[in-house]
């Protein structure tokens, strides 16, 4: 995906927005709903309130402007960097770009390695009171910097310099990315948008073991407990040895691979988010009727050996062991789980193919797949920072260079087989829908015959699919991915059936969530994981609903009913 | 010499069975990570790979050879290393020496040890830590590695300890013949005690070498980061939600269990070679028999 | 007079120990002053000296309070207590047994290889140790299995948890500790051991009689040094190697406080944690010291 490229553009239009802004005053008219803590308006056709950001080539800052931050770099990072000869963190073609387009150069206080070092560092540098111009932060830290009086309220500033391309990028998930950010009905943090309908998950099965044993594809629950009972019992990788897992599971529960969400919202239970109770009110998922019912059922199955004996101690890593190896055949999970662990499978063992199914319920009622807010990250601006606007400026460039008229995705976001460039500009934020289009337009495209003239994101995708055709097998997860009969195509089934369950509950982690989530996390997967293994009866499911709630869910239910209305209105 | 009875010899025999067994469980991981590292990746990913590698290949090294990072922090623990190891071992033998005397001869001594001691139990934590540092401008500067942990009190109290047991006499002789504490340190303590010294100075290049919580919190470019640090944001196993975020070729890369298992050799070996070399000092002082004489 | 040459006489004393007193002075003592944070709801945006809120006792009695506290402090306690006497036991036989090698390449050897494991992270390790113990298809249950004995979930059962977090632990740290020991073992006089021979003593009356009371200074300040590891339970092991279905006997004082500080950083809370650690530690080791003092005449540092 040519992210670089796009978030480039978009960074260079924010930045040319800002310049004009810089350049020309106030623009006095955008002032936006004051008081409303809904998000800012999507037309980009423009209503009264908001002022037209006019692009252009005053939008770059001259003089240059220096802006402050704090970067993160990983594994993937400086293998790009090492393929992108010349180019390093802090010298790339990002920082050119914005350089040359907006006149804005970074100044990083510190560069620290890897999501868990970035926080600590960030944590140790705020506490020596040491904040940088803009800064990149999760939803609670953001509100630990709204409460510490350290950060500005953005919506203006969003009102008048993001470009129309920009707001319409994030607004495409809706309202929930800004209601995340905004507290007290002020904007603090300009979301870092991600997709959440990519975290809708499916059930994956292995087609070649299906034919071997000559089953049918699944159309209920019923259906997949009962392939995943073939595969247990049945040999189907013909060694004599009863040495395969029916169904996947890792020890988390709970994730985008070998997890449980999907199984439990075939029984239309949602365990890991806020969904709304008989009479409206927000209740979690996890305490709610439906889902003793699942767990049962996964007793039953862990019983008669369906599951892994071990899984209760075998993280992600582990378990993907099993997949790779050839020892397992059905799994829930997200969309990328071709590229990994599955790919290894299919390098072992060119035979195993998988396929993902759209999630299948129990009874009558469709299944609804559960998902959350994408969108994790959010950008801050420091309270006395001199070029806030630069932000906006920097979004628009990078979503432009991406995926707007001007978009240079072979550049910027992908070039050659340098995945992950658009990662060395500090913003980065994608259009939520971008891998469900890439595959609408690949599949409009192939039914027409029209597979020669896609540009952009889906052409990348098409050449590999049309590589793996060739007979590089190393490219199968693309085709399973984006391919027609691809995962995507469930993926788009969703979305025209509107099938998502989203979570209800979407803002800021509430005091008592900051403090009791551990506990209760605790709480629910000890319970679950002695449930499901046996040692404690169905039942005991009664009473971590009450424990949930003594500990803490109550109140935790409290404050987010009280959020929940408050968006409402 | 009497000779060995039965009883003995059955023993003896028993007896190096049991630490030769010891030691190959002990360097069991060591051949493991090597043979991964040595395996194709997929192989890997499959669990396959137990003492040798599966569809050998030299992959992994060549990966990590033409990446520099794991060579410029390496040089960066070397600095640590000579210059932290060496302030180390200086500050213990100045600070034990003293503490080893007798509370009649020298009164301070049990506050200086509580005073020491005191620290080995108590800190204020990591933000103050880091505060100090930081005023002190030491961020992102060896120093940062080097002077904080300039007294490692467990070696202190260790090598007190053992001054402590060398015979009095070795004292008084040096003082009838004039000799300060100086040169009573320098010339006599020491060359008695080097079984001790090269304990401590093990303790302190492993401890230098090994450390890696530091590097990753008082660095501020990657580049700075000593080995260990390097090699955990390499190995790190995220948490789920994190791959969840990642992209395809990310993916990829972040299980690459050979590529991890090759630089976890590098960053091993090396420091594995220093005490076969330290092990020589492991003999009784000489100077034992000097002063019976 | 006395007094002034006596001064004159320590002065170099003083001196030796004036660089690493300053050192520690600023890195240790000066950061020490921080631990107050212990005492406030530490929000770390709001800066060090910022604006925090005075909350008394209240993150200790947030963590007292939490469920299953009582569960988590015997677990620590158990474990830490298990590993501080392996951790002496294994580490002294081993000296004690490598003192009777013959041979000195297979000693050499012997000496270096033990001390690798404690190199290797337990995030390498617990990946090999879930292989390794798996009751279908690990090594060990299959020796086991050997003898007829039916498989065990050593990382997946209660029961079995803690006893193989204190024996992995030891297999991983015992090699440093024999190096202390092998090291107490050189300073013994030679001329001891010949008079026990002398006096027909056999190995195992020399070992007794002239080998440990020689190490006994050692000994005893091991044992002393780790009191103060009674609440160390080993936090990267148990990281690690635990799951849900062994929180009830895995659980321990620094795991509980790491998942509280995955949700928000709350250094106050683990400040509080550490200060209560710190001075349980303080109190056993100041109480082992007096107690060596005052009845064996021993100061133990």
């Amino acid at each position: 995906m040519r992210k670089g490229t796009r978030a480039a553009f978009i960074a260079f239009v924010c930045a040319a927005t800002l310049t004009i802004s810089a350049c020309g005053g106030e623009n006095g008219t955008g002032k936006g709903n004051a008081g409303s803590s809904s998000a800012p308006s999507a037309s980009p056709s423009g209503s009264a309130s908001n002022a037209q950001p006019s692009a252009g080539a005053a939008d770059k800052y001259d003089p240059p402007i220096e802006i402050s931050l704090v970067g993160v770099t990983d594994d993937t990072l400086e293998g790009v960097l090492a393929k992108l000869s010349g180019e390093t963190f802090e010298n790339n073609r990002w920082s050119k770009l914005y350089k040359d387009q907006l006149g804005i150069t970074f100044k990083y206080d510190w560069i620290a390695k890897g999501p868990d070092q970035f926080k600590q560092k960030m944590n140790v540098s705020l506490a020596s009171g040491d904040v940088p111009d803009f800064i990149q932060v999760d939803a609670t830290e953001l509100k630990q910097l709204q409460e510490a009086d350290l950060i500005m309220d953005l919506r203006d500033l969003y009102e008048s310099n993001a470009a129309p391309l920009t707001k319409e990028v994030l607004t495409q998930d809706g309202q929930a990315p800004f209601d995340a950010a905004t507290i007290d009905g002020k904007l603090m943090g300009i979301p870092n948008i991600r997709s959440s309908i990519d975290m809708a998950q499916f059930v994956w099965i292995r087609t070649d073991w299906l034919q071997k044993l000559n089953l049918p594809e699944p159309k209920t629950l019923q259906d997949v407990v009962a392939i995943s009972e073939a595969f247990a019992t049945q040999d189907p990788d013909g060694n004599n040895k009863a040495d395969t897992v029916g169904l996947l599971l890792q020890k988390d529960l709970f994730g985008g691979f070998a997890g449980l969400e999907g199984f439990f919202n075939g029984f239309h239970a949602y365990p890991t988010i806020w969904v709304e109770d008989e009479s409206g009110n927000l209740a979690h998922g996890s305490t709610r009727p439906e889902t003793k019912a699942a767990l049962a059922e996964l007793q039953r199955m862990f019983k008669n050996g369906l599951l892994d004996q071990e899984f209760g101690v075998k993280d992600w890593g582990k378990t993907a062991e099993t997949a790779s190896a050839g020892k397992v055949g059905v799994s829930f999970g997200q969309q990328w789980l071709s590229a990994w662990p599955f790919q290894s499978n299919h390098d072992n063992d060119p035979n195993a193919v998988w396929k993902g199914y759209p999630l299948l319920s129990a009874d009558d009622k469709p299944a609804r797949p559960e998902i959350s807010l994408g969108t994790y990250q959010y950008w801050a601006v420091r309270k006395d920072a001199k070029n806030p606007e630069a932000l906006l400026k920097m979004f628009n460039a990078y979503i432009k260079k991406n995926w707007g008229e001007t978009a240079e995705f072979g550049t910027y976001y992908l070039p050659g087989d340098a995945e992950g460039t658009w990662k060395l500009s500090p913003v980065t934020p994608e259009p939520p829908n971008k891998n469900l289009d890439a595959y609408l337009a690949i599949a409009e495209a192939a039914a027409n015959g029209k597979l020669a003239e896609l540009t952009g994101e889906a052409k990348v995708i098409q050449d590999k699919i049309a590589e793996y055709k060739n007979g590089n097998e190393k490219l199968w997860s693309w085709a399973a991915g984006y391919d027609v009969d691809g995962v995507y195509g469930v993926m788009k089934q969703y979305k025209e059936s509107d099938r998502f369950m989203m979570n209800k509950f979407v803002g800021a982690p509430t005091e008592t969530m900051a403090e009791k989530s551990a506990t209760l996390g605790k709480l629910t997967n000890e319970t679950f994981t002695r449930i499901i293994l046996g040692e404690l009866p169905i039942d005991a499911f009664d009473t971590f609903v009450q424990d949930w709630n003594k500990l803490g869910g109550e109140q935790i239910t409290k404050e987010a009913n009280e959020w929940y209305r408050a968006s409402k209105s | 010499m009497l000779g060995q009875s039965t009883g003995a010899r059955l023993f003896s025999a028993f007896n190096a069975v049991f630490l030769i067994a010891l030691s190959l469980l002990c360097i069991a991981p060591l051949v493991h990570i090597a043979a991964v590292s040595l395996s194709s990746s997929s192989a890997v990913t499959a669990g396959w790979v137990k003492f040798w590698p599966v569809d050998f290949t030299l992959d992994s090294y060549r990966f990590v050879m033409t990446r520099g990072e794991i060579w410029s922090s390496m040089w960066v623990t070397l600095q640590r290393v000579a210059l932290g190891g060496g302030l180390n071992l200086l500050l213990t033998i100045l600070i034990a020496y003293p503490l080893s005397k007798e509370s009649a001869t020298f009164r301070s001594r049990t506050g200086y040890a509580w005073f020491f001691f005191f620290t080995m139990l108590f800190s204020g934590g990591l933000i103050p830590w880091y505060m100090v540092i930081r005023q002190l401008e030491l961020l992102d500067s060896i120093w940062a590695l080097v002077l904080p942990a300039g007294v490692p009190v467990f070696n202190v109290v260790l090598m007190l300890n053992f001054f402590r047991q060398l015979p009095k006499e070795l004292e008084e002789a040096a003082f009838m013949d004039g000799a300060g504490h100086w040169t009573t340190l320098w010339k006599i303590y020491l060359p008695a005690a080097l079984p001790a010294l090269a304990t401590v100075s093990l303790f302190a290049v492993v401890w230098h070498w090994n450390s890696w919580f530091d590097g990753l919190i008082l660095m501020n470019r990657p580049e700075h980061y000593p080995l260990q640090s390097y090699l955990q944001t390499v190995i790190m196993q995220r948490d789920m939600t994190f791959i969840q975020h990642l992209s395809r070729a990310e993916l990829a890369i972040v299980s690459d269990r050979t590529i991890k298992s090759a630089q976890i050799l590098i960053a091993t070996l090396p420091i594995v070679f220093v005490y076969p070399f330290l092990q020589r000092f492991f003999v009784k002082g000489i100077v034992l028999g000097s002063v019976k004489g | 007079m006395i007094k002034s040459r006596a001064l004159s006489r320590n002065l170099p004393l003083h001196l030796m120990i004036l660089p690493g007193l300053l050192l520690v002075l600023i890195f240790s003592y000066v950061p020490i002053l921080g631990t107050y944070i212990a005492f406030q709801k530490f929000i770390p945006a709001k800066g060090f000296f910022g604006d925090q809120a005075w909350i008394g006792w209240d993150n200790f009695r947030y963590v007292l309070d939490l469920p299953g506290i009582f569960q988590v402090l015997w677990n620590t306690v158990f474990i830490a207590v298990m590993k501080m006497v392996a951790g002496i036991v294994v580490p002294l036989t081993v000296a004690l047994l490598l003192n009777e090698l013959r041979k000195q390449a297979i000693k050499r050897s012997v000496q270096t290889l033990i001390y690798l494991p404690h190199f290797l992270s337990w995030i390498i390790l617990g990946g090999v140790l879930v292989d390794l113990l798996s009751p279908s298809s690990g090594l060990v249950n299959q020796a086991l299995g050997a003898f007829g004995i039916k498989p065990i979930f050593f990382l997946g059962s209660n029961d079995w948890f803690p006893y193989t977090m204190v024996i992995s632990d030891v297999w991983k740290e015992f090699g440093f500790a024999t190096i202390v020991y092998l090291a107490a073992l050189t300073g013994i006089d030679p001329q001891q051991y010949e008079a026990a021979i002398i006096d027909g003593a056999s190995r195992w009356k020399q070992t007794w009689h002239v080998t440990l009371p020689g190490m006994r200074m050692i000994i005893v300040l091991m044992v002393v040094l780790s009191l103060g590891n009674v609440l160390n339970a080993g936090f990267d092991q148990i990281v690690n190697l635990y799951s849900a279905q062994v929180y009830a006997s895995g659980d321990i004082i620094d795991t509980l406080v790491y998942r509280l500080g995955l949700q928000q950083a709350q250094y106050g809370v683990a400040t509080a944690v550490g200060l209560f650690k710190s001075v349980v530690s303080f109190l056993f080791i100041s109480v082992a010291y007096y107690a060596a003092y005052k009845l064996a005449d021993y100061r133990i540092f």
